[in-house]
């Protein structure tokens, strides 16, 4: 039991360490595939090192890096499943490890890849069953599954067999399934994998609102820098196993990547910009798209000299994508790690 | 929310929804039973042929190997309906399906026992019944014994599963091995134990317990008595309880992700 | 232009020996199997000869029975899965096109894996047979046994094919090979000998080709057997030519009624 007075942190990560002995088979040949049968060559891969970070209540956080980074292993240590080498994990205050069947009252958690809903029967009959998991009280599961099929819109989707559902339903009826138990903290896994474009917008609103309106902390992992933006208000960015960003998303893009993203649309056919840092992204009949840095070359300084070419008839100013801003990020770290 | 601690409510509500599952395709359900049913039927006629010239067999009936096969299939149904999430445990783990698992707050064991139920499994319960019940070497009063011999039968089932499938803890992709093994525990249940000797026997009342399958139970339900019973409720016991321990085992190993994975 | 013709379809079964070679899990399972079944079954019949031996036969030639009807229905690769698959995701409209007869090609790719089969479970058969009776039947009769056995494997071989062809209009086959194995082993005397079945059980099997898969090679090991190898070739060919004939018609039903549907 925590003390009332100290607030505890949804997530507390101090030097998390985690890596896994790995077989990597010889090269082809009968001789070399009878010595990986008795005498396994293996290697220890780090997936984690020494990860530090901490969650608030209530935040909403991304969870980002390429593949192998060690997302999935940082998760399925949180979540209970995995056991860490070295640091400290609590969550709510809880040792996953130690304490896996309290915790589990208090999280949810959604894996794109890997459904919890039984696929022959409607998720009615899945979300019942949980309640039992979860030890529920009938009358109040009864309430709670109303209100989030309300909430999500589930309407007749409830009691039609979950084989019957495309994809996009089955992610709505995942994500009530883990907030049955009105956990404090949802782990997601790649939630909108696979999902198309409007299937994506409506997951994405459903978890903000049930975040804000219930204070459930978010903990989301994702290749999709929409989720990311549409969801969460912070990024942590893992490459290698280990910490390559903390914080806010805006800060992301503006202390990475100074740049704009300018399309100017002319009254001449082509517009001539040779400024240093101005990179000229596509050029069509009287449209262009440029990249300015702005720390060489100020954006009105950009504009000046298009204006002196010719009269412009419209233009738009946007940040560099998000996608570029972590690719960069990668693409630093890469760098670094070859260097050293 | 008021918290019921009740894991029995969990369990039976685990098993409805896996028969309800089951259920949901009529078709395959239907057909699954009818086959198992024709399928016992064809087995027990090489028996029958058989016992139509030869009438004892080391002091064996024909009406003994009708309560023997019965039990057995009976068990065998019982096991695969309610808990056949066992035969498909190696690729559970294998494929990492006790992730969601664990993180629930039930049994992860139990719950996967329960994730899976074989429609063929019905008419294998059917059939052993009505084996039994035709043998003419049953009678109502008995049927206590009967009851119990079949459940501590499927329960010496599940055990064997749990230990043959948990082997992917260790040793990775085992399903055709331990569908191996699981396959030599039914043949050689069905068999009446005279016919085997010395260092077998020995075998299938130890490490391949067909004899807590087939001929302790079938005993039983024939000849009752304080002794056998008491036997068969230990040795149901003792495997589930090993099994039980093996299973935590590897789940502790599966948790510290010491399984290998082969890269190429 | 028969060579070529030939070359092509050994290349279907080239690549079935190989693709035989890495399902070898399996074939091992099949191995361990046949060795616990003979060895149960040689202490059954020593069993049954203590009571008294319903045939005029040995247990132990009893054992060998069982060795060579086992070696015939395990050597029978069951091609039918693969053909209601490829049937399922439509593989065979593409396969339709090539200038390879479909039905040929499969048959070949069964026979080769038959090929893989049916010598190591072969060797399985005689060892084992071998170690639990510590006998062997005559030279001569183990001499025919073998290549009657293959042609009855190759024959169960082309029944499976049509089995699997069935897949054109069942959802799913796997009730109708069921119900086929059932019979095959009972009418086709896989464990017990036809004569120690009732009379009405032997007649039905005569209207089918079960006894001349399985009990009519086997019964070479036995003293007295029921035929004549002269009577069993007839009867293997008839059936070999009834097999031929449905398959070639279900094939040719079904690939009309595929063109008349559009695929």
């Amino acid at each position: 039991m925590q003390p009332a007075a100290a607030p505890v942190n949804a997530v507390e990560l101090n030097h998390l360490s985690k890596s896994f002995r790995v077989r990597r088979a010889r090269s082809e040949g009968v001789a070399a595939r009878a010595r990986d049968l008795f005498r396994p060559r293996t290697e220890t891969v780090l997936a984690v090192d020494r990860l530090s970070f901490s969650i608030a209540p209530g935040e909403r956080v991304a969870f980002i890096g390429p593949n192998g980074a060690g997302k999935s292993t940082t998760l399925k240590i949180l979540a209970g499943i995995l056991q860490p080498d070295a640091g400290e994990v609590r969550v709510f205050g809880l040792v996953p490890s130690r304490q896996r069947r309290q915790l589990a009252f208090q999280i949810g958690t959604v894996f794109g890849q890997r459904s919890q809903l039984w696929y022959q029967l409607p998720p009615r009959d899945t979300f019942e069953l949980l309640g039992r998991v979860y030890e529920i009280d009938a009358r109040a599961h009864r309430r709670r599954m109303g209100a989030l099929a309300s909430v999500f819109e589930l309407g007749t989707l409830i009691d039609t067999p979950v084989r019957h559902l495309s994809l996009g339903e089955r992610m709505r009826c995942e994500i009530v399934a883990s907030l049955l138990h009105s956990p404090r903290m949802l782990f997601l896994d790649e939630p909108t994998i696979g999902l198309d474009v409007s299937a994506k917008a409506v997951i994405r609103e459903l978890l903000w609102t049930e975040s804000e309106r219930a204070g459930v902390t978010l903990l989301l992992t994702s290749h999709d820098t929409g989720d990311m933006e549409r969801v969460c208000t912070r990024v942590i960015v893992i490459h290698g196993g280990r910490l390559l960003w903390d914080g806010a998303i805006p800060a992301l893009r503006r202390s990475y990547l100074k740049a704009k993203r300018v399309t100017l649309w002319s009254e001449t056919e082509h517009l001539e910009l040779t400024l240093p840092g101005v990179r000229v992204l596509s050029s069509s009949s009287y449209r262009t798209e440029l990249e300015i840095a702005l720390e060489i070359t100020p954006l009105g300084q950009v504009v000046d000299a298009a204006l002196r070419q010719a009269a412009i008839r419209d233009m738009a100013i946007e940040d560099a994508p998000l996608d570029d801003v972590i690719r960069a990020l990668y693409a630093d770290a890469d760098r670094r790690s070859e260097m050293s | 929310m008021i918290r019921r601690s009740n894991n029995l409510a969990f369990a039976r509500a685990l098993v409805a929804t896996n028969l309800k599952a089951t259920l949901a395709l009529r078709g395959a359900f239907v057909m699954g039973v009818v086959f198992m049913a024709l399928n016992n039927l064809t087995f027990f006629i090489f028996w029958w042929a058989l016992m139509r010239h030869v009438t004892t067999l080391r002091g064996w009936h024909l009406g003994d190997i009708q309560v023997l096969f019965g039990v057995v299939a009976a068990a065998f149904g019982l096991t695969v309906t309610v808990a056949g999430g066992v035969r498909h445990l190696g690729r559970f783990i294998d494929e990492g399906h006790l992730d969601t698992l664990l993180t629930q707050p039930k049994s992860v064991l139990v719950h996967a026992l329960g994730l899976r139920s074989q429609p063929s499994g019905f008419g294998d319960l059917i059939s052993g019944v009505i084996f039994i019940a035709w043998s003419g070497q049953v009678s109502w009063h008995m049927l206590p014994f009967v009851v119990a011999a079949i459940v501590a039968s499927a329960l010496v089932f599940v055990a064997c599963g749990i230990v043959f499938f948990s082997l992917a803890f260790w040793l990775g992709k085992v399903e055709t091995f331990a569908l191996q093994l699981w396959d030599l525990l039914i043949t050689f249940s069905l068999y009446p134990e005279p016919l085997f000797g010395g260092m077998l026997r020995l075998a299938l009342f130890t490490v391949l317990p067909a004899g807590f399958v087939g001929y302790l139970p079938a005993r039983v339900v024939h000849a009752p008595s304080v002794s056998n019973v008491a036997l068969l409720t230990i040795g149901a016991g003792a495997y589930l309880t090993f099994a039980v321990l093996v299973f935590d085992r590897g789940l502790r190993r599966y948790a510290s992700g010491s399984r290998f994975s082969t890269f190429g | 232009m028969t060579a070529t013709r030939i070359a092509k379809y050994t290349a279907f079964s080239r690549i079935a020996v190989a693709h035989a070679r890495r399902e070898r899990g399996e074939l091992y399972g099949r191995v361990a199997f046949f060795a616990v079944i003979l060895g149960v079954f040689s202490s059954l019949w020593r069993a049954v000869a203590e009571a008294g031996m319903p045939v005029a036969a040995d247990p132990k030639a009893l054992v060998w029975y069982l060795a060579a009807t086992e070696w015939i229905l395990l050597s029978a690769p069951p091609i039918h899965i693969e053909i209601q698959e490829a049937i399922r995701r439509g593989d065979v409209v593409y396969r339709l096109g090539r200038p390879v007869s479909y039905v040929i090609a499969e048959f070949a790719a069964g026979l080769g894996l038959l090929a893989v089969r049916a010598p190591l479970l072969g060797l399985t058969a005689f060892l084992c047979a071998f170690a639990f009776t510590g006998w062997t039947p005559p030279l001569g009769a183990l001499v025919i046994v073998v290549p009657f056995g293959l042609v009855a494997a190759a024959l169960m071989t082309g029944l499976y094919l049509w089995i699997g062809l069935l897949a054109f209009w069942l959802q799913d086959v796997a009730p109708v090979f069921w119900v086929w194995q059932k019979l095959m082993f009972v009418l086709g005397g896989l464990m017990l000998p036809l004569e120690l079945y009732p009379r009405f059980i032997q007649r039905v099997a005569t209207f089918t080709p079960f006894p001349v898969l399985l009990a009519g090679p086997a019964s070479f090991v036995l003293p007295n057997g029921i035929v004549t190898p002269g009577v069993l070739a007839r009867n293997l060919v008839i059936w070999c030519f009834v097999t031929t004939f449905a398959v070639c018609w279900i094939f040719r039903r079904a690939t009309s009624a595929l063109t008349i549907n559009g695929g």
